[in-house]
């Protein structure tokens, strides 16, 4: 699913030969999701029959990578997996804990196929522990981790997360993870078995929160908590996400001192409230939020978010419109600038944008190099150039149904 | 320095790092950098840098030494100030950097030519000397100087549109944790691991542009094949995935006032006869249990009533039993913790998640380990964040051309 093709993802946008291992019968989630062109539909209603090669997902998250179809239930089916192992360096997974178990491929037996391999094993729960088994994807990995919990208005039931946040943020810490032990090979010679648990990667995000908790005890379950937009360390007043011109617009506003609070009555042009009392300090500012939100609300709703984002900035005042994926793909001038997407073809779907890489090198280059592979498309080149299998072995596992 | 490097079980051992870092993305990713074994000089204006004083404080202590934001993101470093005011300070930068392997700076364009740092200029003097530039929008472009704030870079990067609750008369809500600085910082650690790869191959360092902007605005999942593909946008939803659609509540309140997080996908029949099965154990599967809800048309019908009915059975248990016997029967369902919950979560006790630190004066405080596990090699358990100038004075620098 999306932690270990995002993992694996950036290894082959920079040069590795990643080959991933698909099942013809059950086919990876990402190839499953909805997610067409010219077709919409909501994740969780996805057709019972759908094209593996139409899927949007799959190819966002698999560009660059080799793709090749085993049948794991079959002895020849594994026999074929550890032959490949045997060719490789690096071996990833992120199935439900107990499969790879189940098909011999413990981290003893990878070494012994291939000596001094990494074996990164990338689970929600971690492979020890009383709830090693229980079953996850980032929203339960959200819950269990506290992250939902912190993200909410005061009282109310929390607002927590959009979007598997942890299936990308596990997935970041999986490919730092595999780097490290590739380095440290490099160094020693030693391979290693890598147990990231995406719980334990959503903990050590929680923030200062975990340290109020453990050094102060404080409870996170009072009903001053969570903030919702607000922000009491720094202190930032006002600080918020304000209504704009257009349906669902709004622009996002964070101002910590009291230079910060000149420069956005000034771009606001003094209006007469920011002179009241009640609003002459940081502190004041702060305590009198309600108020001074209504007053900023009814200045932002005269602009759009990028109107306001661009006055705002120029008068130095850190505010950012509040941008939807066409914000950013279509009208964002500093993305474009940057280049963040490109586009790719693919045989089926035709041109497709993906997304590229926040991290510019002066001496590294990201190798796009292919879109996403088809479903089993690299069996020939794979089976036969990197494991070496005759014509007739090849013929024969296609036969069988094997690959 | 690098001694040890061959035979030390830290991937990072005899790495030298020097930190010039002002907010929580570079901070984090000196932090990561500590945690697995490199050796991290952070340096600080006199007074201190910003997070030593923006709090939270252990025991409500207003004091620059007792900022558990500092000491969240910087244990196991050491601190040295880096008087930022005075003439000479590039000179004694450059010193320092001579013998580093790796510079942390947050600094914007103008900011550093306020510094009178180039960054290019760096990597020139300093042939092996990876310069890893974490920054709001990235080093060029017309956004480049703009100001941000975790808020404001989770709002133009993407992913504030896509957290809220189900009204949307209510804003986009913010979720918790600094987690826009922390996602560049996670960029930043991979891009220094690639760069650190490449200087074994060439011998060369080089420069990194790490952009938040950027780093959020390909951390948005669904929202960018939807709009790659179908071209359309998803809506946000209370604590469950934005989509183009409206879909059914995935929070339930317990007994106990807590939540779970469940998603009954329908169409997996599974899933459904499982969930049938428990509510029937406990006599509370009501007519779920009949025939006709076999069939994937009727349940889909019938969604708004097989949602009432969960509701209930939900709300007369609570949270902790709902997640035990929900994971039991193979459902992916999760209790919303809280932190405080966590301490004492008997499954990151068995696996020794949490460091214990002992603080002067504070006494022993449970911190998050890393999150890294290797059967080969280990990281460096959590040690407290330095008092400021700890490391003592940056020396003055001789003339490094």
């Amino acid at each position: 699913m999306g932690v270990g093709s995002i993992a694996t993802r950036l290894l082959a946008d920079y040069g590795a030969e990643v080959i991933k291992i698909e099942d013809r019968i059950k086919l990876d989630m990402p190839r499953r999701l909805p997610i067409y062109k010219g077709g919409s539909r909501a994740f969780g209603e996805e057709e019972a029959d759908p094209n593996p090669d139409l899927g949007g997902m799959h190819n966002n998250y698999s560009r660059n990578k080799l793709g090749v179809t085993i049948n794991m239930r079959t002895e020849k089916g594994r026999e074929l997996a550890r032959k490949l192992i045997a060719k490789s360096s690096v071996v990833t997974e992120n199935f439900a804990p107990g499969i790879m178990e189940k098909w011999g491929l413990t981290y003893d037996a990878l070494n012994e196929i291939c000596p001094e391999v990494i074996y990164a094993r990338m689970s929600g729960f971690g492979h020890s522990g009383p709830d090693m088994e229980y079953r996850s994807f980032g929203p339960v990995v959200q819950a269990v981790s506290g992250i939902s919990h912190i993200s909410g208005l005061p009282g109310e039931e929390p607002s927590g997360w959009g979007l598997s946040y942890m299936d990308n943020q596990a997935a970041y810490y999986n490919s730092a993870a595999l780097l490290m032990a590739i380095l440290t090979r490099n160094r020693t010679g030693k391979g290693t078995e890598i147990d990231v648990s995406a719980v334990e990667v959503g903990i050590s995000l929680l923030g200062s929160v975990m340290l109020e908790v453990s050094a102060n005890s404080r409870s996170t379950r009072l009903e001053d908590y969570p903030l919702g937009n607000r922000l009491d360390h720094p202190l930032g007043a006002p600080h918020g996400v304000y209504p704009c011109q257009g349906e669902d617009r709004w622009v996002a506003i964070a101002v910590f001192s009291d230079e910060e609070w000149e420069n956005l009555i000034g771009a606001m042009g003094h209006p007469s409230w920011s002179q009241d009392e009640s609003f002459s300090t940081h502190q004041l500012r702060s305590q009198n939020q309600d108020a001074l939100d209504q007053h900023i609300s009814e200045w932002t709703k005269q602009h759009t978010p990028h109107e306001a984002m661009t006055i705002l900035q120029r008068a130095r005042v850190r505010a950012g419109a509040v941008q939807n994926a066409q914000d950013l793909n279509e009208h964002d001038p500093q993305l474009a600038h940057r280049g963040i997407f490109f586009e790719m073809d693919h045989p089926v779907i035709g041109m497709a944008r993906f997304e590229g890489s926040p991290m510019h090198f002066s001496g590294l280059e990201q190798d796009n190099w292919r879109s996403a592979p088809l479903l089993g498309e690299d069996n020939h080149y794979v089976f036969k150039e990197i494991t070496g299998l005759s014509d007739d072995e090849f013929d024969q596992l296609v036969d069988e149904k094997v690959i | 320095m690098a001694s040890d490097s061959k035979t030390s079980t830290q991937p990072y051992a005899g790495l030298r790092v020097i930190e010039l870092s002002d907010d929580p993305a570079g901070e984090q990713a000196g932090l990561l950098l500590a945690q697995m074994g490199a050796h991290v000089l952070k340096l600080e204006p006199a007074e201190g840098c910003a997070s030593r004083h923006t709090g939270p404080f252990a025991g409500d202590k207003d004091d620059k030494e007792f900022s558990l934001a500092y000491w969240y993101y910087n244990s196991n470093k050491e601190s040295a100030v880096l008087d930022d005011t005075g003439d000479g300070k590039v000179s004694r930068l450059k010193a320092l950097l001579k013998d580093a392997d790796i510079f942390i700076v947050t600094k914007q364009p103008a900011e550093l030519e306020e510094f009178g740092l180039d960054l290019n200029e760096l990597v020139e003097l300093f042939p092996r000397l990876i310069v890893l530039s974490i920054t709001p929008f990235g080093l060029d472009g017309p956004w480049a100087d703009y100001l941000t704030s975790d808020l404001v870079g989770l709002a133009a990067g993407g992913p504030l549109h896509m957290c809220g609750y189900d009204d949307h008369s209510i804003p986009p809500i913010r979720p918790g944790g600094n987690q826009g600085f922390h996602t560049a910082a996670s960029f930043a650690h991979t891009s220094v691991l690639l760069a650190l790869l490449s200087r074994e191959q060439t011998g060369q360092g080089q420069l990194v542009d790490v952009s938040m902007h950027e780093a959020l605005a390909v951390t948005v999942e669904l929202a960018n094949p939807y709009w790659f593909y179908p071209r359309v946008l998803v809506r946000r939803q209370t604590c469950r995935h934005a989509q183009p659609t409206m879909t059914q509540p995935a929070l339930f309140q317990c007994s106990d006032r807590r939540y779970v997080y469940f998603v009954l996908i329908l169409a997996e029949n599974k899933a459904w006869s499982s969930f049938v099965n428990w509510m029937d154990s406990k006599g509370l599967a009501a007519d779920l249990i009949d025939d006709a809800f076999n069939n994937l048309e009727h349940r889909q019908k019938h969604m708004a009533h097989i949602h009432g009915i969960t509701e209930s059975f939900f709300l007369i248990h609570d949270a902790e039993t709902m997640y035990r016997e929900g994971q039991e029967r193979g459902l992916p369902i999760g209790v919303l913790n809280a932190p405080e919950d966590l301490l004492e979560y008997e499954h990151l006790q068995a696996r020794g998640f949490f460091d214990s630190v002992d603080h002067e004066g504070v006494g022993p405080v449970q911190y998050p380990g890393a999150p890294f596990r290797f059967s080969a090699f280990s990281g460096v358990a959590r040690q407290p964040a330095p008092a400021l100038g700890s490391a003592g004075p940056v020396p003055a620098g001789e003339e490094v051309e």
